[in-house]
Protein backbone atom coordinates (compact mmCIF):
# COMPACT_ATOMS: atom_id res chain seq x y z
CA UNK A 1 0.00 0.00 0.00
CA UNK A 2 1.34 3.42 -0.82
CA UNK A 3 2.17 5.49 1.79
CA UNK A 4 0.12 8.83 2.33
CA UNK A 5 2.38 11.02 0.61
CA UNK A 6 3.16 8.60 -2.15
CA UNK A 7 -1.01 8.39 -2.47
CA UNK A 8 -1.35 12.15 -3.06
CA UNK A 9 1.67 12.34 -5.09
CA UNK A 10 0.20 9.02 -7.73
CA UNK A 11 -3.22 11.09 -7.54
CA UNK A 12 -2.31 14.65 -8.64
CA UNK A 13 0.25 13.56 -11.14
CA UNK A 14 -1.98 11.36 -13.47
CA UNK A 15 -0.37 7.86 -12.09
CA UNK A 16 -1.62 4.97 -10.49
CA UNK A 17 -3.12 5.93 -6.68
CA UNK A 18 -4.40 2.61 -4.76
CA UNK A 19 -7.27 4.51 -2.73
CA UNK A 20 -8.76 8.05 -2.89
CA UNK A 21 -7.09 10.22 -1.02
CA UNK A 22 -8.70 10.67 2.08
CA UNK A 23 -9.46 14.60 2.99
CA UNK A 24 -6.35 16.17 5.09
CA UNK A 25 -4.34 12.59 5.32
CA UNK A 26 -1.44 13.47 3.55
CA UNK A 27 -1.12 16.93 5.46
CA UNK A 28 0.46 16.88 8.47
CA UNK A 29 -0.56 20.91 10.15
CA UNK A 30 1.83 22.37 12.50
CA UNK A 31 -1.12 24.90 14.21
CA UNK A 32 1.25 25.26 16.95
CA UNK A 33 3.21 27.50 14.75
CA UNK A 34 3.33 31.06 15.99
CA UNK A 35 1.24 33.65 14.22
CA UNK A 36 -1.46 35.84 14.94
CA UNK A 37 -3.74 36.13 18.16
CA UNK A 38 -7.30 34.56 17.73
CA UNK A 39 -10.04 34.84 19.50
CA UNK A 40 -11.57 31.61 21.77
CA UNK A 41 -15.45 31.24 21.54
CA UNK A 42 -17.03 34.05 23.36
CA UNK A 43 -14.10 36.67 23.58
CA UNK A 44 -13.63 39.73 21.55
CA UNK A 45 -9.89 40.41 20.80
CA UNK A 46 -7.55 43.27 18.60
CA UNK A 47 -5.01 41.15 16.99
CA UNK A 48 -1.27 42.47 16.29
CA UNK A 49 -2.87 44.33 12.56
CA UNK A 50 -4.95 45.97 14.97
CA UNK A 51 -8.12 44.16 13.56
CA UNK A 52 -10.98 43.48 16.28
CA UNK A 53 -11.98 40.21 15.83
CA UNK A 54 -14.89 38.67 17.54
CA UNK A 55 -16.50 35.21 18.53
CA UNK A 56 -19.66 35.32 19.78
CA UNK A 57 -20.44 31.60 22.00
CA UNK A 58 -23.37 31.06 19.70
CA UNK A 59 -21.96 31.40 16.17
CA UNK A 60 -19.35 28.70 14.42
CA UNK A 61 -16.57 31.04 14.23
CA UNK A 62 -14.83 34.49 14.77
CA UNK A 63 -15.76 37.84 13.01
CA UNK A 64 -13.78 40.85 11.89
CA UNK A 65 -15.76 43.83 13.36
CA UNK A 66 -16.00 46.47 10.83
CA UNK A 67 -17.92 49.98 12.14
CA UNK A 68 -15.94 53.00 12.25
CA UNK A 69 -15.00 52.33 15.50
CA UNK A 70 -12.94 49.51 15.01
CA UNK A 71 -12.27 49.37 10.82
CA UNK A 72 -8.49 49.38 10.80
CA UNK A 73 -8.01 51.38 7.50
CA UNK A 74 -11.42 54.63 7.18
CA UNK A 75 -9.14 55.73 4.31
CA UNK A 76 -7.28 54.18 1.99
CA UNK A 77 -5.16 57.31 1.40
CA UNK A 78 -3.57 57.19 4.84
CA UNK A 79 -3.63 53.63 4.94
CA UNK A 80 0.56 53.81 5.85
CA UNK A 81 -0.02 56.05 8.93
CA UNK A 82 -2.65 53.84 10.72
CA UNK A 83 -0.90 50.12 9.55
CA UNK A 84 2.07 48.97 11.44
CA UNK A 85 3.26 45.41 10.50
CA UNK A 86 3.16 42.87 12.86
CA UNK A 87 7.16 41.25 14.13
CA UNK A 88 7.84 38.10 12.35
CA UNK A 89 10.41 37.18 15.40
CA UNK A 90 9.54 35.00 18.26
CA UNK A 91 11.35 33.41 20.61
CA UNK A 92 12.51 29.49 20.77
CA UNK A 93 9.84 29.18 23.24
CA UNK A 94 7.28 30.30 20.97
CA UNK A 95 8.67 28.19 18.38
CA UNK A 96 9.39 24.80 20.50
CA UNK A 97 5.83 23.35 20.40
CA UNK A 98 5.50 23.59 16.83
CA UNK A 99 9.47 22.20 16.10
CA UNK A 100 8.19 19.24 18.22
CA UNK A 101 5.49 18.23 16.28
CA UNK A 102 7.13 18.77 12.75
CA UNK A 103 10.30 16.30 13.78
CA UNK A 104 7.26 13.89 14.96
CA UNK A 105 6.05 13.99 11.77
CA UNK A 106 7.36 11.05 9.36
CA UNK A 107 7.51 12.69 6.43
CA UNK A 108 7.82 9.47 3.84
CA UNK A 109 4.18 9.14 5.13
CA UNK A 110 2.84 13.25 5.08
CA UNK A 111 3.98 16.51 4.54
CA UNK A 112 5.06 18.49 7.42
CA UNK A 113 2.72 21.59 6.51
CA UNK A 114 2.18 25.56 7.38
CA UNK A 115 -0.89 26.84 7.97
CA UNK A 116 -0.79 30.71 6.67
CA UNK A 117 -4.06 32.76 7.31
CA UNK A 118 -5.39 35.41 6.38
CA UNK A 119 -4.04 35.31 2.53
CA UNK A 120 -3.58 38.68 0.83
CA UNK A 121 -7.45 39.23 -0.27
CA UNK A 122 -8.50 38.44 2.95
CA UNK A 123 -6.20 41.06 5.00
CA UNK A 124 -7.34 43.81 2.69
CA UNK A 125 -10.78 43.54 3.77
CA UNK A 126 -10.36 42.53 7.47
CA UNK A 127 -7.80 45.97 7.71
CA UNK A 128 -10.66 47.67 5.55
CA UNK A 129 -14.03 46.10 5.69
CA UNK A 130 -15.08 44.21 2.49
CA UNK A 131 -17.07 47.42 0.54
CA UNK A 132 -14.02 49.63 0.78
CA UNK A 133 -11.48 46.85 -0.44
CA UNK A 134 -13.27 46.34 -3.61
CA UNK A 135 -14.16 49.95 -4.31
CA UNK A 136 -11.01 50.75 -3.45
CA UNK A 137 -10.09 48.35 -6.22
CA UNK A 138 -11.66 51.01 -8.67
CA UNK A 139 -10.96 54.42 -7.02
CA UNK A 140 -7.43 54.27 -5.95
CA UNK A 141 -5.63 51.36 -7.60
CA UNK A 142 -2.03 52.74 -6.73
CA UNK A 143 -2.97 52.95 -3.30
CA UNK A 144 -4.03 49.51 -3.06
CA UNK A 145 -1.38 47.65 -4.77
CA UNK A 146 0.90 49.71 -2.11
CA UNK A 147 -1.04 47.84 0.70
CA UNK A 148 -0.87 44.36 -1.40
CA UNK A 149 3.14 44.40 -2.06
CA UNK A 150 3.14 45.64 1.60
CA UNK A 151 0.61 42.00 3.09
CA UNK A 152 2.96 40.58 0.43
CA UNK A 153 6.65 41.14 2.10
CA UNK A 154 4.79 40.77 5.41
CA UNK A 155 3.83 37.41 4.42
CA UNK A 156 7.36 36.92 3.40
CA UNK A 157 8.92 37.87 6.20
CA UNK A 158 7.34 35.57 8.05
CA UNK A 159 7.95 32.52 5.18
CA UNK A 160 11.54 32.81 5.69
CA UNK A 161 11.29 32.52 9.90
CA UNK A 162 8.90 29.58 9.73
CA UNK A 163 11.08 27.54 6.64
CA UNK A 164 14.55 28.35 9.07
CA UNK A 165 12.56 26.73 11.95
CA UNK A 166 10.20 23.73 10.80
CA UNK A 167 11.55 23.18 7.36
CA UNK A 168 7.70 22.71 5.37
CA UNK A 169 7.11 20.19 2.62
CA UNK A 170 3.71 21.95 2.07
CA UNK A 171 2.10 24.98 2.48
CA UNK A 172 -2.07 25.34 3.10
CA UNK A 173 -2.51 28.98 2.49
CA UNK A 174 -6.34 30.75 3.28
CA UNK A 175 -7.50 33.04 1.28
CA UNK A 176 -11.64 32.95 0.17
CA UNK A 177 -11.99 34.36 -3.38
CA UNK A 178 -15.43 33.97 -3.85
CA UNK A 179 -19.02 33.38 -2.39
CA UNK A 180 -20.75 30.09 -3.05
CA UNK A 181 -22.07 31.32 -6.57
CA UNK A 182 -19.20 33.87 -7.49
CA UNK A 183 -15.97 34.99 -7.53
CA UNK A 184 -15.90 38.32 -5.65
CA UNK A 185 -14.12 40.24 -8.19
CA UNK A 186 -13.59 39.29 -12.35
CA UNK A 187 -10.48 37.16 -13.25
CA UNK A 188 -9.44 40.31 -15.09
CA UNK A 189 -9.37 42.52 -11.93
CA UNK A 190 -7.99 39.51 -9.88
CA UNK A 191 -5.28 39.36 -12.47
CA UNK A 192 -4.73 43.22 -12.24
CA UNK A 193 -3.92 43.38 -8.63
CA UNK A 194 -3.48 39.55 -7.33
CA UNK A 195 -1.95 37.39 -9.88
CA UNK A 196 1.95 38.83 -9.34
CA UNK A 197 2.11 39.21 -6.10
CA UNK A 198 0.65 35.49 -5.39
CA UNK A 199 3.04 34.40 -7.83
CA UNK A 200 6.17 35.99 -5.70
CA UNK A 201 4.55 34.29 -2.65
CA UNK A 202 4.14 31.29 -3.68
CA UNK A 203 7.41 31.12 -5.82
CA UNK A 204 9.36 32.16 -2.28
CA UNK A 205 7.60 29.31 -0.51
CA UNK A 206 8.65 27.09 -3.56
CA UNK A 207 12.06 28.00 -3.92
CA UNK A 208 12.90 27.09 -0.14
CA UNK A 209 11.75 24.11 -0.11
CA UNK A 210 7.86 23.64 0.07
CA UNK A 211 6.93 21.43 -2.83
CA UNK A 212 3.05 21.75 -2.68
CA UNK A 213 0.97 24.36 -2.61
CA UNK A 214 -2.90 23.69 -1.41
CA UNK A 215 -5.27 26.56 -1.38
CA UNK A 216 -8.00 27.34 0.50
CA UNK A 217 -10.92 29.11 -1.32
CA UNK A 218 -14.44 27.48 -0.43
CA UNK A 219 -16.07 28.88 -2.90
CA UNK A 220 -17.17 29.48 -6.59
CA UNK A 221 -13.95 30.07 -8.12
CA UNK A 222 -13.47 28.44 -11.34
CA UNK A 223 -12.95 31.25 -13.19
CA UNK A 224 -10.04 31.52 -11.29
CA UNK A 225 -8.36 28.47 -11.81
CA UNK A 226 -6.40 29.68 -14.83
CA UNK A 227 -4.66 32.24 -12.47
CA UNK A 228 -4.71 29.40 -10.09
CA UNK A 229 -2.52 28.06 -11.82
CA UNK A 230 -0.11 30.15 -12.93
CA UNK A 231 0.51 31.34 -9.50
CA UNK A 232 1.56 27.76 -8.59
CA UNK A 233 -1.21 26.74 -7.16
CA UNK A 234 -0.96 22.36 -6.64
CA UNK A 235 -4.44 21.67 -5.07
CA UNK A 236 -7.29 24.23 -5.10
CA UNK A 237 -8.96 22.82 -1.55
CA UNK A 238 -12.63 23.88 -1.21
CA UNK A 239 -14.25 23.51 -4.68
CA UNK A 240 -17.69 23.50 -4.28
CA UNK A 241 -20.12 21.58 -5.89
CA UNK A 242 -20.94 24.93 -7.83
CA UNK A 243 -17.61 25.06 -10.08
CA UNK A 244 -18.92 21.87 -11.66
CA UNK A 245 -15.58 19.95 -10.85
CA UNK A 246 -16.00 17.04 -13.16
CA UNK A 247 -15.57 19.62 -16.02
CA UNK A 248 -12.87 21.49 -14.33
CA UNK A 249 -10.81 18.14 -13.89
CA UNK A 250 -11.42 17.30 -17.54
CA UNK A 251 -10.32 21.02 -18.31
CA UNK A 252 -7.20 21.28 -16.24
CA UNK A 253 -6.53 17.95 -14.27
CA UNK A 254 -2.68 17.40 -14.30
CA UNK A 255 -2.01 21.69 -14.14
CA UNK A 256 -3.96 21.91 -10.71
CA UNK A 257 -5.69 19.47 -8.37
CA UNK A 258 -8.85 19.85 -6.86
CA UNK A 259 -9.72 18.70 -3.28
CA UNK A 260 -13.84 19.52 -1.80
CA UNK A 261 -16.87 18.72 -3.95
CA UNK A 262 -18.31 17.58 -0.43
CA UNK A 263 -20.29 20.86 0.29
CA UNK A 264 -19.83 21.50 4.38
CA UNK A 265 -22.86 23.69 4.24
CA UNK A 266 -25.48 20.85 3.99
CA UNK A 267 -23.62 18.17 5.77
CA UNK A 268 -22.10 20.32 9.15
CA UNK A 269 -24.90 20.99 11.06
CA UNK A 270 -26.09 19.83 14.63
CA UNK A 271 -28.45 17.18 13.13
CA UNK A 272 -26.35 15.91 10.90
CA UNK A 273 -26.42 11.85 9.45
CA UNK A 274 -23.75 9.62 8.54
CA UNK A 275 -26.23 8.61 5.76
CA UNK A 276 -26.27 12.02 3.87
CA UNK A 277 -22.74 12.38 4.01
CA UNK A 278 -21.92 8.75 2.44
CA UNK A 279 -24.64 10.12 -0.54
CA UNK A 280 -22.79 12.93 -0.84
CA UNK A 281 -19.37 11.75 -0.75
CA UNK A 282 -20.07 8.94 -3.17
CA UNK A 283 -21.32 11.44 -5.78
CA UNK A 284 -18.43 13.30 -5.46
CA UNK A 285 -16.48 10.21 -6.00
CA UNK A 286 -18.36 9.06 -8.50
CA UNK A 287 -18.47 12.07 -10.83
CA UNK A 288 -15.06 13.20 -10.10
CA UNK A 289 -13.02 10.04 -10.50
CA UNK A 290 -9.54 8.76 -9.44
CA UNK A 291 -6.93 11.51 -10.75
CA UNK A 292 -6.55 15.05 -10.15
CA UNK A 293 -9.22 15.18 -7.81
CA UNK A 294 -9.30 14.51 -3.55
CA UNK A 295 -12.63 14.23 -1.79
CA UNK A 296 -12.82 16.38 0.88
CA UNK A 297 -15.48 18.27 2.92
CA UNK A 298 -15.02 22.02 1.48
CA UNK A 299 -14.49 23.32 4.94
CA UNK A 300 -10.32 24.79 5.76
CA UNK A 301 -8.94 22.55 8.49
CA UNK A 302 -8.76 18.96 9.05
CA UNK A 303 -11.96 19.02 11.35
CA UNK A 304 -15.83 19.84 11.13
CA UNK A 305 -17.76 22.78 12.85
CA UNK A 306 -19.66 20.08 14.28
CA UNK A 307 -18.29 16.48 16.37
CA UNK A 308 -18.38 13.41 14.08
CA UNK A 309 -18.79 14.96 10.66
CA UNK A 310 -15.18 15.17 9.46
CA UNK A 311 -15.26 10.83 10.61
CA UNK A 312 -17.95 10.49 9.22
CA UNK A 313 -16.85 11.79 5.48
CA UNK A 314 -13.48 9.91 6.17
CA UNK A 315 -15.33 6.87 7.03
CA UNK A 316 -17.74 7.18 3.84
CA UNK A 317 -14.45 8.05 1.53
CA UNK A 318 -12.73 5.07 2.75
CA UNK A 319 -15.84 3.04 1.77
CA UNK A 320 -15.55 4.60 -1.90
CA UNK A 321 -11.96 3.79 -2.32
CA UNK A 322 -12.54 -0.19 -1.46
CA UNK A 323 -15.70 -0.03 -3.91
CA UNK A 324 -13.82 1.88 -6.70
CA UNK A 325 -10.15 1.07 -6.74
CA UNK B 1 -26.93 60.30 -26.49
CA UNK B 2 -29.66 62.34 -24.46
CA UNK B 3 -28.30 64.31 -21.20
CA UNK B 4 -30.61 61.88 -19.38
CA UNK B 5 -29.38 58.64 -21.26
CA UNK B 6 -26.05 60.37 -20.83
CA UNK B 7 -26.56 60.07 -16.59
CA UNK B 8 -28.10 56.55 -16.83
CA UNK B 9 -25.08 55.32 -18.29
CA UNK B 10 -22.41 56.63 -16.26
CA UNK B 11 -24.24 55.06 -13.64
CA UNK B 12 -24.20 51.74 -15.11
CA UNK B 13 -20.39 52.24 -15.38
CA UNK B 14 -19.92 53.52 -11.85
CA UNK B 15 -18.58 57.20 -13.05
CA UNK B 16 -18.85 57.92 -9.46
CA UNK B 17 -17.12 61.46 -10.57
CA UNK B 18 -18.54 62.66 -13.41
CA UNK B 19 -22.63 61.49 -11.90
CA UNK B 20 -22.92 64.45 -10.04
CA UNK B 21 -22.02 67.24 -12.83
CA UNK B 22 -23.97 64.86 -15.65
CA UNK B 23 -27.14 64.82 -12.60
CA UNK B 24 -26.40 69.31 -12.65
CA UNK B 25 -26.28 69.75 -16.37
CA UNK B 26 -29.34 67.31 -16.76
CA UNK B 27 -31.12 69.85 -14.23
CA UNK B 28 -29.53 72.85 -16.08
CA UNK B 29 -31.09 71.87 -19.39
CA UNK B 30 -34.55 71.24 -17.56
CA UNK B 31 -35.45 67.49 -16.79
CA UNK B 32 -37.25 66.99 -13.78
CA UNK B 33 -35.26 65.32 -10.96
CA UNK B 34 -38.19 62.49 -10.98
CA UNK B 35 -37.18 61.65 -14.80
CA UNK B 36 -33.51 61.75 -13.74
CA UNK B 37 -33.78 59.45 -10.80
CA UNK B 38 -36.18 57.44 -13.16
CA UNK B 39 -33.20 56.99 -14.94
CA UNK B 40 -30.50 56.43 -12.42
CA UNK B 41 -33.36 53.35 -11.00
CA UNK B 42 -33.27 52.08 -14.47
CA UNK B 43 -29.54 52.16 -14.84
CA UNK B 44 -28.73 50.27 -11.41
CA UNK B 45 -31.51 47.87 -12.74
CA UNK B 46 -29.36 47.06 -15.65
CA UNK B 47 -26.49 46.66 -13.24
CA UNK B 48 -28.45 44.44 -11.23
CA UNK B 49 -29.36 41.93 -14.01
CA UNK B 50 -25.62 41.79 -15.36
CA UNK B 51 -24.64 40.82 -11.74
CA UNK B 52 -27.35 38.34 -11.79
CA UNK B 53 -25.87 36.56 -14.88
CA UNK B 54 -22.43 37.00 -14.19
CA UNK B 55 -21.56 39.71 -16.41
CA UNK B 56 -19.93 41.97 -13.77
CA UNK B 57 -19.16 41.36 -9.73
CA UNK B 58 -19.74 42.83 -6.48
CA UNK B 59 -16.43 46.09 -7.14
CA UNK B 60 -18.74 47.25 -10.44
CA UNK B 61 -22.24 46.75 -8.60
CA UNK B 62 -20.92 48.72 -5.56
CA UNK B 63 -18.93 51.47 -7.40
CA UNK B 64 -22.27 51.84 -9.61
CA UNK B 65 -24.19 52.23 -6.38
CA UNK B 66 -22.00 54.78 -5.28
CA UNK B 67 -22.49 56.75 -9.07
CA UNK B 68 -25.96 56.43 -8.31
CA UNK B 69 -26.13 57.96 -5.05
CA UNK B 70 -23.45 60.72 -5.97
CA UNK B 71 -26.54 62.13 -8.46
CA UNK B 72 -28.65 61.28 -5.75
CA UNK B 73 -27.23 63.91 -3.40
CA UNK B 74 -26.87 66.63 -6.27
CA UNK B 75 -30.89 65.54 -7.10
CA UNK B 76 -32.09 65.93 -3.20
CA UNK B 77 -32.70 69.35 -2.81
CA UNK B 78 -34.78 69.01 -6.63
CA UNK B 79 -36.91 66.78 -5.72
CA UNK B 80 -40.77 68.20 -4.69
CA UNK B 81 -41.31 68.17 -1.06
CA UNK B 82 -43.74 65.78 -0.01
CA UNK B 83 -43.57 63.94 -2.82
CA UNK B 84 -42.59 60.68 -2.27
CA UNK B 85 -40.61 58.57 -4.75
CA UNK B 86 -40.53 55.89 -2.17
CA UNK B 87 -41.53 52.29 -3.34
CA UNK B 88 -42.29 51.89 0.68
CA UNK B 89 -39.44 51.13 3.30
CA UNK B 90 -37.80 47.79 3.41
CA UNK B 91 -36.44 46.33 6.75
CA UNK B 92 -33.82 43.98 6.50
CA UNK B 93 -31.27 42.08 8.54
CA UNK B 94 -29.11 38.75 8.74
CA UNK B 95 -31.33 36.32 11.19
CA UNK B 96 -30.27 35.06 14.27
CA UNK B 97 -27.13 33.15 14.43
CA UNK B 98 -25.39 34.28 11.69
CA UNK B 99 -23.07 36.99 11.25
CA UNK B 100 -22.42 37.45 7.56
CA UNK B 101 -22.94 40.93 6.04
CA UNK B 102 -21.87 41.80 2.69
CA UNK B 103 -24.41 39.87 1.24
CA UNK B 104 -27.19 41.38 3.07
CA UNK B 105 -25.38 44.49 2.27
CA UNK B 106 -25.55 44.49 -1.41
CA UNK B 107 -29.28 43.47 -1.26
CA UNK B 108 -29.64 46.57 0.49
CA UNK B 109 -27.61 48.81 -1.50
CA UNK B 110 -29.60 47.49 -4.50
CA UNK B 111 -33.10 47.24 -3.05
CA UNK B 112 -32.71 51.29 -2.18
CA UNK B 113 -31.27 51.99 -5.55
CA UNK B 114 -34.70 50.33 -6.74
CA UNK B 115 -36.39 52.97 -4.81
CA UNK B 116 -36.99 51.30 -1.50
CA UNK B 117 -36.34 53.47 1.92
CA UNK B 118 -33.68 51.15 3.84
CA UNK B 119 -33.76 50.22 7.76
CA UNK B 120 -30.75 48.04 8.04
CA UNK B 121 -31.28 46.34 11.13
CA UNK B 122 -28.03 44.29 10.32
CA UNK B 123 -26.79 41.15 11.81
CA UNK B 124 -27.31 38.26 14.13
CA UNK B 125 -31.14 39.98 14.12
CA UNK B 126 -34.03 37.91 16.36
CA UNK B 127 -37.18 38.15 14.79
CA UNK B 128 -38.58 40.03 17.72
CA UNK B 129 -36.02 42.71 16.23
CA UNK B 130 -37.57 42.33 13.06
CA UNK B 131 -41.51 42.75 14.50
CA UNK B 132 -39.93 45.74 16.34
CA UNK B 133 -38.85 47.54 13.19
CA UNK B 134 -41.94 46.73 11.51
CA UNK B 135 -43.95 48.17 14.06
CA UNK B 136 -41.77 51.44 14.68
CA UNK B 137 -41.07 52.27 11.29
CA UNK B 138 -43.90 53.90 8.59
CA UNK B 139 -44.43 52.73 5.27
CA UNK B 140 -43.21 48.98 5.96
CA UNK B 141 -43.42 47.02 2.62
CA UNK B 142 -41.00 44.58 2.77
CA UNK B 143 -38.88 42.47 5.08
CA UNK B 144 -36.05 41.17 3.38
CA UNK B 145 -34.24 37.72 5.58
CA UNK B 146 -30.59 37.03 4.90
CA UNK B 147 -28.80 34.40 6.36
CA UNK B 148 -25.71 32.38 4.77
CA UNK B 149 -25.50 29.24 7.05
CA UNK B 150 -27.19 26.47 6.66
CA UNK B 151 -27.14 25.82 10.50
CA UNK B 152 -29.46 29.61 10.91
CA UNK B 153 -32.19 28.29 8.50
CA UNK B 154 -34.33 27.01 11.24
CA UNK B 155 -34.01 30.77 12.86
CA UNK B 156 -35.02 32.24 9.07
CA UNK B 157 -38.01 29.65 9.43
CA UNK B 158 -38.86 31.16 12.88
CA UNK B 159 -38.45 34.70 12.05
CA UNK B 160 -40.89 34.28 9.33
CA UNK B 161 -43.48 32.61 10.96
CA UNK B 162 -43.19 35.18 13.76
CA UNK B 163 -43.58 37.75 11.16
CA UNK B 164 -46.48 36.47 9.80
CA UNK B 165 -48.30 35.57 12.58
CA UNK B 166 -47.50 38.57 14.71
CA UNK B 167 -50.58 40.39 13.73
CA UNK B 168 -49.09 43.41 11.48
CA UNK B 169 -50.05 43.58 7.76
CA UNK B 170 -49.08 45.47 4.68
CA UNK B 171 -45.87 43.85 3.99
CA UNK B 172 -44.17 41.31 2.04
CA UNK B 173 -41.42 38.92 3.56
CA UNK B 174 -38.21 38.04 0.99
CA UNK B 175 -35.86 35.29 1.83
CA UNK B 176 -32.33 34.47 0.54
CA UNK B 177 -28.61 33.66 0.97
CA UNK B 178 -26.41 30.67 0.27
CA UNK B 179 -28.31 28.19 1.47
CA UNK B 180 -32.03 29.25 0.79
CA UNK B 181 -33.95 27.71 -1.78
CA UNK B 182 -37.44 28.51 -4.00
CA UNK B 183 -38.15 24.83 -2.03
CA UNK B 184 -37.07 26.06 1.41
CA UNK B 185 -38.56 29.77 1.26
CA UNK B 186 -41.86 28.01 0.11
CA UNK B 187 -41.81 25.73 2.74
CA UNK B 188 -41.84 28.57 5.20
CA UNK B 189 -44.14 30.42 4.21
CA UNK B 190 -41.55 33.67 2.48
CA UNK B 191 -43.75 35.44 -0.04
CA UNK B 192 -40.22 35.78 -2.23
CA UNK B 193 -37.32 34.25 -2.55
CA UNK B 194 -33.82 35.42 -4.54
CA UNK B 195 -30.43 34.02 -5.21
CA UNK B 196 -29.08 37.67 -5.36
CA UNK B 197 -28.74 40.83 -5.05
CA UNK B 198 -29.58 41.88 -7.94
CA UNK B 199 -32.70 39.46 -8.43
CA UNK B 200 -33.62 40.91 -4.98
CA UNK B 201 -34.23 44.22 -5.84
CA UNK B 202 -36.16 43.45 -8.84
CA UNK B 203 -38.45 40.76 -7.03
CA UNK B 204 -39.02 43.37 -4.28
CA UNK B 205 -40.32 45.77 -6.58
CA UNK B 206 -42.51 43.16 -8.58
CA UNK B 207 -43.52 42.41 -4.35
CA UNK B 208 -44.63 45.49 -3.72
CA UNK B 209 -46.61 46.62 -7.41
CA UNK B 210 -48.32 43.27 -7.15
CA UNK B 211 -49.38 43.68 -3.45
Amino acid sequence: MLTKRQNLMETIRGGNPDRFVNQYEYLDIILEAPLRTRPQRGETITNEWGITLSWPEDQMGPFPIHDDAHRVIKDITRWKEVIKCPSVEFSDAQWAPAIAHANSVDREDKFVTVFFASGTFEMTHFLMGMEDALMGLYEEPELMHDLIDYLVDYELRYAEQIIKRLKPDALFHHDDWGSQIASFMSPDMFKEFFLEPYKKTYKFWKDNGVELIVHHSDSYAANLVPHMIEMGIDIWQGVMTTNNTPELIKKYGGQISFMGEIDSGPLDHPDWDAKTIAQHVEKACTTCGKHYFIPCLTQGLHFSSFPGVYDAATEAINKMSKKLF
Amino acid sequence: MSKIEEVKANVETGKTKLVPGLVQEALDEGCSAMDILAAMVDGMGVVGDKFSCGAIFVPEMLIAAKAMSKGVEVLKPHLAEGASSSLGTCIIGTVQGDLHDIGKNLVAMMVESAGFDIVDLGVDVSAEKFITAVKENKAVKLVACSGLLSTTMPAMKQTVAALKTCGLTGFKVMVGGAPVTQEFATEIGADAYAPDAGSAAVTAKALVTAA
